[in-house]
C-alpha cells in the first residue's frame, strides 16, 4: 500500500499499479472462477435458493429494526450465564476494554482467530506496542500477519499470494523447509500454532452472529482454529459489532448454510459453534471467563439512515467482492479499508466519514452484480448511488465537475448551442489530433485511461433526417 | 453507562422508520416466489422447504448423509450393532496404531471402547490439555446427526467438553441411528428439549474434518483441527 495519507490519492495510485499487473490479475480471476463454480453447484442443490434469500434477509431485517430490544436481550442472557459484556462506543473504548482484561490477567501471549472487527479497531498494533505476543491462528491471517500487511479480502485474507511467495515467507520468518506444496506449507503453520494454543493465556475471537434469544455468539470457520482459541486459553474475549444480532437460535439453521454457500461455496463450513458463557459448573473444560465486547463505532450512525441501514444486515460472506469487476481489477489492498469491495464502499463512508471515502462509491460500474449475489439481498449498487447523491448534496463534488455540469446544463437547454458545440467539437477533435496522448492535451487526464474515437461523419440528427 | 448510551443511540436511530422503498426491494423482485411467514417459525420452515431436499425416511437420510460425507471426506461407517461398532473401532485402532485415546463418560462410547487395549484419557472431569494433545484420537458421542448437512451436532455434554473433538488429530463420533434428524433446526430443537433454558456453554455442528484452502485454493485437510473425522452409526 502506498504511504499517502489521502485515501483518494492512495486509491488512485494503488489502482493504477495493480491494474497494470496482468499476471496478478489473472491469478486472482482464476481463483474467483473456482469459487464461482463451487458456489453454483452448491446453490443448485437448494429447492429454492431465491426464497431462502428472502427468508434470510427477513431474519436480518427483523434483527436490525428491533436492534434495541434484541441487543438488550442478548446482553442480559449472556450475563446470566456468567459472561461479562462490555459496551463500547468507539475503537478507543473497545481497545482499552480488551487491554484491561489482558492486563488484569497478567497475560503474556494472546492467540486470535479471524476477526475483521479487530482489524477495524487496529487491535494488534496496540497489543504489540504494549509488549504482548499476538498470534493470528487462521492460516490466511497468519500469512498476512507474517508479511505485516492487511488482509486482502475479508474472507480470503491471503488470496493474492502464490504458494512460492508463501514458501519464501515461511523460510525467512519461520526457518521452515523449502516447499511449494500447499499441504506441507499448511502443516508448517499447524505445527507452529499448536504450541501457541496450549500456552496462550487469552483467546480472542470475533462472532458471525449473536443470538438474542439465548445469549450466544456463533462462530463460523473451517480450520478449527477458532474452536481451539475458544477452548484452551483461560480467558475468551469475543469482539462483535452490534449489528451481528439475530433473533432466535433456530434462525442459525438458515443463516449458517446461506453464509457458507455465498461465502465459499460450501454447503456448510466445517465448524459452526455457538458459545454462551464461560465453562459452567457441570462442564469439564472451556475458559473460566468469557468477555463479549460490543462495538458501536458509528454503526448507529448508519442505523440512523433510513435507506442505508439496509447495509447493517450484511453477514460478511464476501460474495459481493468475489463478483465485483472493480475488486477483480484493483484488488483488495487498494480500497485501504477493513471491509473491501462493494459492501466496504457502501459502509466505509458512514463509519469513517463521507468526505474521505466518497471516492469508493464512484469506483463502481453500477453493474449490480453485488446486489444480485448478496445472500440477504442488500441493495448494494443503489446504496453506492445514494452515497454519490449524498456527497453531491453536501457540496462535496469537485469544483471542476460543478463548472462542467453548469456549462452542460446551459448547452443542453439550447438546441442551437448544442448544434454549434457539436460542430466545434468535431473541428476541435481534428485540430487537436497532433497533441492527442501528450501532456499538453487539455483533456490528457481524462483520456489517459479512455479511448476517444473519431466522431461519426454523420450526426444522429442528420441520419434521422436522411432516413425519411 | 455506555450500555444506556448505545441503546439510546440505537433507539433514536430507529425512531425514523426504514424507507419503504428499500424494504420493498426484496419483495418486489420476487413477487412470484413462495415466501413464508416472517418470524422464526417461518425460518425453520424455510430450512425444510427451500434448502436441499434429503427425503423423509431414515433410509433417505442415511443415503444423503453418505453422499455428502464422501464429498467432505468424512469416513461414515454404518454398522448393525454395538458389537460391530466395537469391531470397527478395533480395526481403526489397528490401522492407525492408536496408543492413547481420549474418551468421556458416554454410555455408547464406553461400551464401544471397553475392549481396546490402549491408554485412556477421560475428559469428563478436569484433565490436562497437554495430555489430550498427545492422544491419537478423541472418541465422542453426539446429540444428533444432521441429514441435510452431514454434520454431527455436539455440545460439551455429549462430546466430553470443548476440546476432545478438536484437539487430537482424529475425531471419531459414535452415534445411534435414532439420532438422525433432517435439518439443523431439528438439531437445535433437540438440544432445547434436552436442556430447556440451561443451555450448554458450547454447541457445535461438525461437518467434515478440519480444512483450509487459504493457499491457492488448494484443499488441505487438518488445518488446525482433526485431519480425520470418522462417524460410526449403529443402525439397530
Ligand atoms: S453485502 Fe451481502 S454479499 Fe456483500 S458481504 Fe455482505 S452479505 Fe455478503
Amino acid at each position: 500500500m502506498s504511504q499517502s495519507t489521502n485515501p483518494t490519492t492512495q486509491f488512485q495510485t494503488d489502482a493504477n499499479r495493480v491494474t497494470a499487473d496482468d499476471d496478478r490479475r489473472s491469478f486472482l480471476r482464476s481463483s474467483l472462477r473456482g469459487y464461482q463454480t463451487t458456489r453454483t453447484a452448491t446453490q443448485e442443490r437448494f429447492l429454492n435458493y431465491e426464497s431462502a434469500r428472502i427468508a434470510a434477509g427477513d431474519a436480518k431485517w427483523e434483527a436490525i429494526e428491533n436492534l434495541d430490544i434484541y441487543l438488550a436481550q442478548f446482553a442480559d442472557k449472556l450475563e446470566a450465564r456468567g459472561a461479562t459484556v462490555h459496551w463500547c462506543s468507539d475503537s478507543n473504548e473497545a481497545r482499552s476494554a480488551i487491554l484491561n482484561i489482558i492486563k488484569e490477567h497478567d497475560a503474556k501471549s494472546v492467540i486470535k482467530s479471524k476477526c475483521m472487527t479487530t482489524e477495524e479497531i487496529h487491535l494488534n498494533d496496540l497489543l504489540e506496542k504494549e509488549g504482548f505476543e499476538v498470534v493470528e491462528s487462521d492460516l490466511g491471517e497468519f500469512i498476512v500477519q507474517l508479511r505485516e500487511e492487511a488482509p486482502y479480502h475479508f474472507v480470503f485474507p491471503a488470496m493474492h499470494l502464490k504458494k512460492e511467495e508463501i514458501n519464501s515467507l515461511f523460510q525467512e520468518k519461520l526457518k521452515s523447509i523449502n516447499t511449494n506444496d500447499p499441504e506441507e506449507l499448511t502443516m508448517v503453520a499447524r505445527e507452529v500454532l499448536r504450541e501457541k494454543y496450549l500456552s496462550a493465556d487469552i483467546g480472542i475471537s470475533g462472532a458471525n452472529f449473536g443470538v438474542a434469544e439465548t445469549g450466544m455468539i456463533s462462530i463460523t470457520e473451517n480450520e478449527g482454529n477458532a474452536r481451539l482459541t475458544t477452548s484452551l486459553p483461560k480467558v475468551h474475549i469475543a469482539l462483535m459489532g452490534i449489528e451481528k444480532i439475530i433473533p432466535k437460535l433456530e434462525d442459525l439453521a438458515l443463516m449458517l448454510p446461506m453464509l457458507a454457500t455465498a461465502g465459499t461455496g460450501q454447503h456448510l463450513t466445517c465448524y459452526n459453534s455457538q458459545l454462551g458463557g464461560p465453562r459452567q459448573d457441570d462442564e469439564s473444560d472451556g475458559p473460566l471467563e468469557m468477555h463479549v465486547v460490543l462495538l458501536d463505532n458509528h454503526r448507529t450512525r448508519l442505523l440512523a439512515d433510513p435507506e442505508q441501514r439496509d447495509a447493517l444486515r450484511c453477514i460478511r460472506c464476501g460474495a459481493c467482492l468475489n463478483v465485483c469487476p472493480i475488486f477483480k481489477n484493483v484488488g483488495g489492498h487498494t480500497y485501504g479499508t477493513t471491509y473491501q469491495g462493494p459492501i466496504g464502499s457502501v459502509i466505509t463512508p458512514h463509519l469513517r466519514g463521507l468526505k474521505d471515502w466518497k471516492h469508493l462509491s464512484h469506483s463502481s460500474s453500477l453493474c449490480g452484480a453485488c446486489s444480485e449475489t448478496c445472500p440477504v439481498k442488500i441493495d448494494l449498487h443503489h446504496h453506492l448511488l445514494r452515497n454519490r447523491r449524498d456527497a453531491a448534496g453536501k457540496g462535496q463534488g469537485m469544483l471542476a465537475e460543478k463548472i462542467l455540469m453548469f456549462g452542460f446544463t446551459i448547452v443542453m437547454r439550447r438546441p442551437w448551442l448544442y448544434r454549434l458545440a457539436g460542430r466545434l467539437g468535431k473541428v476541435g477533435h481534428v485540430l487537436t489530433k497532433p497533441i492527442h496522448g501528450t501532456r499538453i492535451d487539455p483533456f490528457y487526464a481524462w483520456k489517459k485511461t479512455r479511448d476517444l474515437d473519431d466522431p461519426a461523419k454523420q450526426s444522429f440528427k442528420q441520419y434521422w433526417k436522411s432516413r425519411k | 453507562m455506555s450500555r444506556d448510551a448505545i441503546l439510546g443511540r440505537v433507539r433514536e436511530a430507529l425512531s425514523v422508520k426504514t424507507d419503504p422503498h428499500v424494504r420493498e426491494v426484496v419483495k418486489k423482485s420476487s413477487h412470484s416466489l413462495p415466501v413464508l411467514a416472517n418470524g422464526p417459525d417461518g425460518r425453520t420452515q424455510a430450512v425444510k422447504e427451500f434448502l436441499p431436499f434429503v427425503g423423509d425416511s431414515l433410509e433417505d437420510h442415511v443415503a444423503a448423509f453418505k453422499v455428502l460425507s464422501e464429498k467432505l471426506q468424512t469416513e461414515f461407517i454404518v454398522v448393525p450393532t454395538v458389537d460391530s461398532a466395537r469391531q470397527a473401532l478395533a480395526q481403526l485402532r489397528q490401522a492407525h496404531q492408536w496408543e492413547r485415546i481420549g474418551i468421556h463418560d458416554n454410555e455408547l462410547v464406553q461400551s464401544c471402547v471397553d475392549q481396546l487395549q490402549v491408554e485412556f484419557l477421560n475428559t469428563s472431569s478436569d484433565y490436562d490439555s497437554h495430555a489430550l494433545e498427545k492422544c491419537d484420537v478423541g472418541i465422542s458421542g453426539c446429540d444428533a446427526l444432521i441429514a441435510q448437512t452431514a454434520s454431527a451436532l455436539v455440545t460439551n455434554h455429549s462430546a466430553g467438553g470443548r476440546a476432545l473433538s478438536v484437539l487430537p488429530p482424529h475425531h471419531v463420533v459414535v452415534a445411534d441411528a435414532s439420532q438422525m434428524v433432517t435439518t439443523m433446526a431439528d438439531g437445535f430443537a433437540l438440544i432445547r428439549e434436552k436442556h430447556h433454558d440451561n443451555w450448554p456453554s458450547f454447541i457445535s455442528f461438525i461437518t467434515g474434518p478440519s480444512r483450509t484452502a487459504d493457499i491457492e485454493r488448494v484443499l488441505v485437510l487438518g488445518a488446525h483441527g482433526p485431519k480425520k473425522l470418522t462417524i460410526i452409526m449403529i443402525s439397530a
